[in-house]
Order: structure tokens, then C-alpha cells, then sequence
């Protein structure tokens, strides 16, 4: 399978599949950092459970979009239950496809000026 | 902090997380309850119950939502792997399957019967509620007296259980005016009885109470199959008129498809159209008894408190109608569930098949438990590798289960084949001993059975073959370990299996060894009569001609005198039965029995009258069926009233030894009407088997037909084939009167064999059982021996190497497969002495602990056991200690 294919199989993700790939953007997170990061971005629209945010982690990380992170944070500060992930290369990959694809649907849609207000007869 | 003890929310949603999958909780679980706890704290510190409750809401919906597809998941790679597996290993699969197909095959086919028959309730609203009562005498042994018209209206009128009551008896009428006159079925019931029934008919309606008046103007109801296959299924029939006992009967009315009880009619008539029924000796007399009778019970009735109710009418009638209910013949009525019924006589065939079947499945479980192990001995560096690599064992387990469930699936859909297959055959069969047999087909029920079967099958030998790998898995990762702590469990429970499998096969074959033993018995049995060479039917005059017995005797006599013109004809009788006769068979004796007095005997206070069947025979009868004179004489053509003779009667030697052991019967008199008319002993015949092979000959009297004349049947003994005659006799009948039907023409050897049907379908389906059996359980032991030998190659080429005669490694591999069954041969012979109770009704004159039999099936056993083993035995006595050393 070549490379943009592999990519493309996975288009559309889930709402929660991006943007828990979006919050792996700037860095590695634990499990409760992604919950929040997201909450907080989407100003409380996409809310995780532990379970969904957990079946998600499962099939990015089974995937390959992200990875566990060898990394340990300072002995005080870590949870030793905590693990931390980061985003992989392809997970990049699949998560600059995924804007891109918004991206393009977004501008036919001003093409089509679907924002105007309608006109009132 | 983290230490203290869990909070009640904490320990909820451990509970709550239990529902995913092992592998996904033993990734996850840890940081789950950490980002949980998180947000919990932060809820507790920041928000209120809303927020507290909006948490909770979140967290459940997220884990059933995600369980689901996390199972999903490895359901489908399971499978894929499974069927990877499974198309690697083919012959194994085969094998799998097929031994698995046959198993849930039995038992699909078998259930559907005993699902149909015993287990559906009636399919008509409420069928429960519905009872049959019979009335019954008996000190003299007669189990079902049958109703006479005065009685039915004692027991409409008096009982406090029933919602309604009614009657129903078979006839059978020819109708004229739809091509050749034709004999139909007819079944003669009461206006209501389709009510009390709850069906509803097809086209036009069901009777009226207008209907069931004497003088009404005749009706007919017509079943739906007559309706289809003589009528086209014309939806114009309403309204049509056909001639029956010189009467135009207008139909009415067309029945939708549904199982008739007791059994099957062409047409249905109120009882007011019925000329016997309606003729003042029936319905003024509480004596002639013909009709059965039906009822439902009303809400909240028990069938115990109807039952009790119908003992107190009998009482009652009792003691009002002395004359008619004599002190000593026991007298009594009882009410029993329809469905118990209509199903007593199939249930302990079916329960017995259905045991049967069970056991097959079980060898079937077992073999392929056995396979499934001998196979994980291939399997054991892969599953140990998915071990090492990080599969849980409970994965292993559920990957195991998986392949499993796939074999039982794949096996128990070409079991259904099986079913589909052998469904017609099994209904056919059923037909003889219930009329409950058409209702049986593959539904939905019998479905989840197969499915339950598939599934109980697959995780019992799921179950064992995990059970193995789990002992070995560890072992055998060190390089050629032979694990032998492990490889001796193994062996045990392999052996386990063939013992059992060979004690289950046993149990089989000494069933299917008893039947086919009491099958030949009943063959063997010599029934009293010579039954090569004669032809029997049944003779149905159109009776509204013949309504006196001068007009009877005279068409008889003319019957008789145009048949024996018929060139090939030895000698040919006219009777009111015949030996074997299939309808009396079903009926049984007490249907043609009299009770009657000797002259000069009196009873004692509470002593029974003598009870005998009674035949009317032209003079010939004996002759034509070789039954042969033993004293005294045969009747003559002067035993009728035109020679002004008394009346006479031949009784058969079981008469004689019953009621005159100690003096000459010949000279003494009887009456069967309390002394009004008497009629003396001419003769003893021999005993014949009348009833089916298995009964005893029981007291028989025969009077001369021209003294009492009913002529339903003609017997002819003929110079060659009988078959062949059957067309000239038809013919012959049709001389004499054309409006004569003419029905169930059979040869006696036919309604001979005819009779053993049942003991003969019986032991056929045992028998096709206990060989399936037998062949799965050989084909275990010559596997696991030859398993056996090779893992034992580099042992056997030692004891070679080291000088042991080929002769004993073959003493040793066979000793161990004999072992094996004689160990389950005594363990099989106990199960069979434990399980006699469900053969014991079914078995004539052979005990069911027969020596010949267990003996003769042990030796089977043994035999084959012995054959199964001799193949890997050869090989190991064969092996080239030089070759199986340097192997390693």
C-alpha cells in the first residue's frame, strides 16, 4: 500500500481521534493531560470519558498514529501508573491529511457561499 | 494518600471497567482508574451533584460503548486466525466437522420430533385447557369403553369443571355425485365441537346448533386437504351438494390447515347426519357406546379437579343405572390432558431416541476433544510462542473457544442438512404412534437448539483442549522436553476420553442389540395362522341398501358365490375383521370385545364377567387363513336362519384353558344379552395372534356371519401371488354391487410386516445411531494409538535397539488399546444395567439385561478396538531404532 493510501484509510478520523492527535501536536501527554487539553480547546464540546479516551488511545496506538513515550517525568511530579504518549510520524502524517480534507470542504463551502446570510423574501 | 482504602465510586467504576476485555484492562485498567480519580477530584472540588452526575453519565456511556468494539475486534481477528488454522489443517477440520455434523445432526432431527410431538403445546388457543375423558372397565380390562348418547348428556348436564363438552366418533361413508363413488373419511362430531376446538373455518362456516337437530337437513364440513386435492382448492365448493346415505348433504363450509384429533377426516358431519348416530337405538340407549368425547375445562380448573369430577358423574351414573354399570366389571371415568393423550403411546420411543441421540453427541464431543488434543501436540510451539509474546492465557483460552465455536457452527449447519434430509422419514414414522406427527418441522425452536447444541459442544471440547495447553504451554519452550510431568496428564485424559467413549458406544449398542433381538423374536412368533398366499380388503357396501340382515346375508352370500368363480381363488371368506388388520391393531382388542355369561355358571358378588373379543365369520374363514380345527366342527352353510338353526359360536383354545380348564366346552352355551338369546359351542380353533405379534392369544369367539352378519371384510387364499388377484377381486365386488367401496387391499404377509413397523423404525434408528458411535469411537482409538506411537518413536527404538522382539512392542500397543476398552466396556456395562428402565417397555420377551446381547456387543468392542489398534501397533512393532534415535 503506498504511503498517501495507508494514510487515506483512515479519513475521516472521529471527532475525538483528531483532536486527541491535535493534543499530541506540541508534545507527549499522559492520559489525563489529553482529556483536559481537549476539553479545554474545544471550550467543553468534545468531553473524553476514561473509556472512550482509552478505546481511542488503544487504536491510534495498535495503528501506529501514536506510541508510548520512554520518557518519565521528574520521580515527584510522576504517577508511576501514568504513561505518556506521543505522536508518531505517520500519526502526523494522518492527522495533517485530516485538516487538510477540512480544509478543502471548508472552501467549497465559501465557493458556494453557504455562510451568506439568506436573503428574507 | 493513594494508599487509603478506595471510595465507594472508585470501587464502581473498577466494577464498571470489568466489561472490556482482559488484554484491553490489563493495558489500561491502571491509568483508567487514574484519569477517573482525576476528574472525580476535580468534580468534588470544583462542581456540584449536576456535575458529579453529568461525570458518571460520561464514564458509563464511554465504557459500553467502547466494550463492544474492543470485543468486536478480537472477535474478528480470532476468527480470521481460526479459519487460517482451520484451512491449514484440513483433514483435521474434515474430520472435526463431519464427527461433530453427525452428532448435532441426531440430535436436531430427533429434537424436532420430540419438540413437535411432547414439548409444543396443542396449536389451538388455549389447548391446555383441553381434555380427553374415557370411560373404562376395569376389573375386565377394557381401558376405553367409549360414550354412549345418554351418557354424553348425563356428562353435559352434571359436570361443574368444563366450559363445554363434546363428541366425536369415525366413520367412514361413500359419497356420490364427484366422479366414481369414494369412500371418505368422516369424521361425525357435535355442532360445537370446532368451537370448543377454537378453530375457525376457511371458507363458508362451521356447524349451528340447528345443525345437530334430529331431522336437520344434512351438512358437511370439508377438511382443507380434501378441499386442495379431490376439489382443486375450488373456492366455489359452498353450497355444493354431494349424495351420502341416500341423502343430499350441502357443504358448508371448507377447514383451514390444521392437525385434526384423534385423527384425520376427508369431511365432518353433525351428529344429526350421521345415520347411526341418529337411529333411536343410539340415541335411546345407554348402552351402545361409540363415540369419544372432548372437553375444555374452565379457567382455573385443574386437570385433577376435572379428572375427580368426571369419577363422581361415574358414580352417580352408577348407582342410578344399576342394569347398565354391573358391580363387577370396575366401572370408572377419568379425564386426562389432551396433549398427555394424544403423545402417551410415542413418548417412551421418543425419550429413548432422544437418549440416544445425546450419547451420540457425546462420543462425537469427545473424539473430537481427543483430536483437538492430539493436534495441540503440532500446536504447542505456536501457542507457546503467542505466549511468550505477550498473549494472556485467558486470550489463548478465548482464541481456543473461538476455533472451537467456528467447528461446532460449520458442523452443526450440515448437522441441519442431516435434519432437513431425514425430517419426512422421521414424521412417517411418528405418524404410527401419534397423529401429532404432521406438526413436526424445523421452526425456530428447533433452531436455538441446534445453536445451543453448537455451543454447548464447542466449549465443552474448547474447554478440554485448553485445559491441556494451559498444562503444557510452558513446558514445551525448552527445546525437545517431552514435558513428561505434562505429557502423562495429557495421556490420562486422552484415555479418559476413548474410555468413555467406548462405555457411551456400549450403552448405544446394547440398546439397538436389545431391539433388533426383540425385533427378531417378534418375527420368530408364530401368529396361528398361514398367512402366504392371502389377500385381504376391506368391503364397504353402501349400508343405506342393505339396512336388515335378510338384505346382508343375501348380498354376502351372493359376494361369495361371485368370487370363488374367479379362476386362482382357493378359498375366499367374508368378515367383520381379519388378523392383523392395521385399524383394529391401532384400536386395540377391547375395541371388538363382548362381555358375556356362561350357562349354569353364576358369579360370585364382585367377580368380573368373562371378556372376550368377538369376530362374525363366513364358513370359510378358517380355511383361508389356515387356522386349524381342534375339536368339535366348523360352521356349515345350514348355521342360518333360513335351516331354522340355533345360533353357534367356535371359540379358540386360550377360551377353552380360561374358562372350561377342567371340562369339554363343546354343548355349553353362552349370551351376550343377559340370557335373552344363547348360543352353543361347535367348535375349538387354534389361538391366532389377531392383535400384533406381541400380544398373547386371548379368549376369541366367532359366530357365523349368517347368523349376525357384518361384512367388512373379504379374505381370499389364492393359487399364486395375491397382489396379482387384487384387480379381478375389485372387479368381483363391483359385479355384485357397484356402490361398494373397496379399500385397503393387502396381502396378510403385508399387514404382517406392516404390524412390526414400529419395533422395526425403532430399532433401525438405534441401530444407525450405535453404528455411528461405534465407527467415531474406533476411529478415536486407532488415532490416539497411532498419537500414541509417535510420540513414543525414540522409546520404542530404545526398547528395540536394546533387544526387544518386534512381537512385543505389537503385545504392548495393542494391550494398551484393548485397555482402554475393557475399561469402558465395564464401565459401559454398568451405565447399560442403570438405563434398563428406559428399554423395558419396548422389549418383547427378551430381558433387558440379555446375556446373548451384552455378551455379543462386548465382543464387538473388543474386535474393533482391537483392529483400531493393530494399524499403529504394526507400525511400532516396524519401527528402525536407528532411524527414530538419529531423529532427534
Amino acid at each position: 500500500m503506498s504511503p498517501k493510501k495507508q494514510t487515506e484509510s483512515f479519513l475521516p478520523l472521529t471527532q475525538a481521534m483528531f483532536h486527541i492527535l491535535l493534543a499530541l501536536a506540541d508534545g507527549e501527554k499522559h492520559g489525563y493531560a489529553i482529556l483536559k487539553e481537549v476539553a479545554r480547546r474545544t471550550d467543553d464540546k468534545v468531553r473524553l470519558s476514561a473509556g472512550t479516551l482509552y478505546g481511542n488511545l488503544a487504536r491510534l496506538e495498535s495503528a501506529g498514529l501514536i506510541a508510548e513515550s520512554s520518557r518519565r517525568p521528574e520521580v515527584v511530579l510522576d504517577d508511576e501508573r501514568r504513561r505518556y504518549y506521543l505522536l508518531t510520524e505517520f500519526g502526523r502524517e494522518v492527522a495533517v491529511a485530516e485538516a487538510q480534507r477540512m480544509e478543502e470542504a471548508l472552501v467549497q463551502a465559501r465557493a458556494k457561499k453557504l455562510f451568506r446570510k439568506p436573503k428574507l423574501a | 494518600m493513594e494508599k487509603e482504602t478506595q471510595p465507594f465510586s472508585q470501587r464502581l467504576f473498577r466494577a464498571l471497567v470489568r466489561v472490556l476485555p482482559f488484554d484491553f484492562r490489563t493495558n489500561y485498567q491502571g491509568e483508567m482508574e487514574g484519569v477517573f480519580r482525576e476528574q472525580r477530584r476535580e468534580v468534588e472540588q470544583h462542581g456540584g451533584i449536576f456535575e458529579a452526575a453529568k461525570l458518571w453519565k460520561e464514564t458509563i456511556v464511554g465504557i459500553f460503548t467502547t466494550a463492544p468494539r474492543e470485543h468486536w475486534q478480537i472477535l474478528t481477528s480470532d476468527c480470521a486466525y481460526a479459519v487460517r488454522v482451520m484451512r491449514r489443517n484440513l483433514g483435521f477440520t474434515l474430520m472435526a466437522v463431519l464427527t461433530l455434523a453427525l452428532g448435532i445432526g441426531a440430535n436436531t432431527a430427533i429434537f424436532s420430533v420430540v419438540h413437535a410431538v411432547l414439548l409444543r403445546p396443542l396449536p389451538y388457543p388455549g389447548g391446555q385447557q383441553l381434555i380427553f375423558i374415557r370411560q373404562r372397565e376395569k376389573q375386565i380390562g377394557v381401558e376405553d369403553l367409549r360414550f354412549s348418547v345418554k351418557e354424553i348428556e348425563d356428562y353435559r348436564a352434571q359436570n361443574r369443571t368444563l366450559s363445554g363438552l363434546v363428541e366425536f366418533h369415525a366413520m367412514s361413508f361413500t359419497l356420490f355425485g364427484h366422479g366414481d363413488p369414494e369412500r371418505v373419511r368422516t369424521g361425525v362430531v357435535s355442532y360445537n365441537y370446532f368451537d370448543l376446538f377454537g378453530v375457525k373455518p376457511l371458507l363458508g362456516r362451521t356447524f349451528l346448533p340447528d345443525d345437530d337437530k334430529l331431522g336437520a337437513p344434512p351438512v358437511l364440513l370439508l377438511s382443507y386437504e380434501y378441499w386442495k386435492n379431490d376439489f382443486g382448492s375450488d373456492p366455489q365448493i359452498v353450497g355444493k351438494t354431494f349424495e351420502m346415505n341416500d341423502k343430499i348433504h350441502t357443504v358448508v363450509g371448507v377447514l383451514p390447515l390444521v392437525p385434526q384429533y384423534p385423527n384425520e377426516n376427508d369431511v365432518y358431519m353433525p351428529t344429526s347426519a350421521c345415520p347411526f348416530r341418529s337411529n333411536k337405538m343410539h340415541t335411546e340407549s345407554r348402552d351402545m357406546r361409540m363415540m369419544e368425547v372432548f372437553g375444555r375445562m374452565k379457567p382455573g380448573v385443574s386437570a385433577g379437579q376435572a379428572n375427580a369430577d368426571m369419577a363422581t358423574i361415574a358414580a352417580g351414573l352408577k348407582s342410578s343405572y344399576p342394569q347398565s354399570y354391573p358391580d363387577n366389571v370396575g366401572f370408572t371415568s377419568s379425564a386426562a390432558p389432551l396433549l398427555e393423550e394424544l403423545t402417551s403411546k410415542a413418548r417412551p420411543t421418543l425419550l429413548l431416541l432422544l437418549a440416544a441421540a445425546a450419547f451420540v453427541l457425546l462420543i462425537a464431543c469427545a473424539n473430537v476433544a481427543n483430536m483437538t488434543l492430539s493436534r495441540m501436540v503440532q500446536r504447542e510451539r505456536e501457542l507457546a510462542v503467542r505466549t511468550a509474546l505477550g498473549a494472556g492465557r485467558s486470550r489463548l483460552l478465548r482464541q481456543l473457544l473461538t476455533e472451537s465455536f467456528l467447528l461446532a457452527i460449520v458442523g452443526g449447519l450440515l448437522g441441519l442438512l442431516f435434519t432437513y434430509a431425514s425430517i419426512q422419514l422421521l414424521a412417517e414414522f411418528v405418524g404410527r404412534m401419534t397423529p401429532r406427527a404432521r406438526e413436526i418441522h424445523i421452526d425456530s425452536g428447533v433452531l436455538l437448539f441446534t445453536l445451543a447444541a453448537a455451543l454447548g459442544t464447542s466449549i465443552i471440547f474448547g474447554t478440554l483442549s485448553a485445559l491441556f495447553s494451559r498444562a503444557n504451554v510452558a513446558a514445551s519452550l525448552k527445546e525437545g522436553s517431552a514435558g513428561s510431568g505434562t505429557g502423562r496428564r495429557q495421556d490420562r485424559l486422552r484415555s479418559t476420553l476413548i474410555v468413555s467413549q467406548v462405555a457411551f458406544s456400549f450403552m448405544l449398542l446394547i440398546g439397538a442389540g436389545l431391539m433388533l433381538r426383540s425385533l427378531f423374536k417378534l418375527q420368530q412368533v408364530d401368529a396361528g395362522i398361514m398367512p402366504q398366499r392371502v389377500l385381504t380388503m376391506r368391503t364397504s357396501f353402501n349400508w343405506s341398501k342393505y339396512d336388515d340382515d335378510e338384505k346382508t346375508r343375501l348380498v354376502v352370500q351372493k359376494l361369495l358365490d361371485r368370487v370363488k368363480t374367479e379362476p386362482g381363488v382357493v378359498s375366499a371368506a367374508i368378515s367383520s375383521r381379519y388378523p392383523f388388520e392395521p385399524e383394529i391393531i391401532t384400536a386395540g382388542a377391547a375395541a371388538v370385545s363382548f362381555n358375556f355369561q356362561i350357562e349354569g355358571r353364576q358369579l360370585r358378588p364382585g367377580e368380573a364377567p368373562p371378556v372376550s373379543t368377538y369376530a362374525s365369520v363366513s364358513p370359510d374363514y378358517f380355511k383361508s387363513f389356515g387356522i386349524p380345527l381342534k375339536a368339535g366342527r366348523l360352521f356349515a352353510d345350514t348355521d342360518a336362519p333360513a335351516f331354522k338353526a340355533p345360533d353357534v359360536v367356535i371359540i379358540n383354545e386360550a377360551a377353552r384353558h380360561q374358562l372350561w380348564p377342567n371340562e369339554d366346552p363343546i354343548g355349553k352355551r353362552i349370551s351376550a344379552d343377559g340370557g335373552q338369546h344363547w348360543a352353543q359351542i361347535v367348535g375349538i380353533v387354534g389361538d391366532v395372534r389377531e392383535f400384533g405379534l406381541d400380544h398373547p392369544p386371548s379368549p376369541e369367539f366367532y359366530g357365523p356371519q349368517a347368523q349376525g352378519p357384518q361384512p367388512a371384510a373379504l379374505v381370499v387364499r389364492t393359487a399364486a401371488d395375491p397382489q396379482s388377484m387384487s384387480r379381478a377381486l375389485t372387479r368381483a365386488v363391483h359385479d355384485v354391487d357397484p356402490q361398494t367401496a373397496v379399500t385397503h387391499i393387502l396381502s396378510l404377509e403385508q399387514a404382517r410386516y406392516e404390524s412390526l413397523a414400529s419395533p422395526r423404525v425403532t430399532s433401525s434408528l438405534l441401530g444407525i445411531f450405535a453404528g455411528l458411535a461405534l465407527a467415531i469411537a474406533t476411529a478415536g482409538i486407532g488415532g490416539i494409538m497411532a498419537l500414541m506411537v509417535n510420540q513414543r518413536v525414540r522409546e520404542i527404538g530404545i526398547r528395540i535397539a536394546l533387544g526387544a522382539r518386534p512381537a512385543s512392542i505389537l503385545q504392548m500397543i495393542l494391550g494398551k488399546g484393548l485397555l482402554l476398552a475393557a475399561l469402558g466396556v465395564a464401565i459401559g456395562i454398568a451405565g447399560a444395567i442403570a438405563m434398563t428402565g428406559l428399554v423395558k417397555s419396548l422389549l418383547f420377551e427378551v430381558p433387558p439385561t440379555d446375556v446373548v446381547t451384552f455378551g455379543a456387543v462386548g465382543l464387538t468392542l473388543f474386535v474393533a478396538a482391537a483392529l483400531a489398534s493393530l494399524l499403529p501397533a504394526r507400525r511400532a512393532a516396524a519401527v528402525d531404532p536407528n532411524v527414530a534415535l538419529r531423529a532427534e
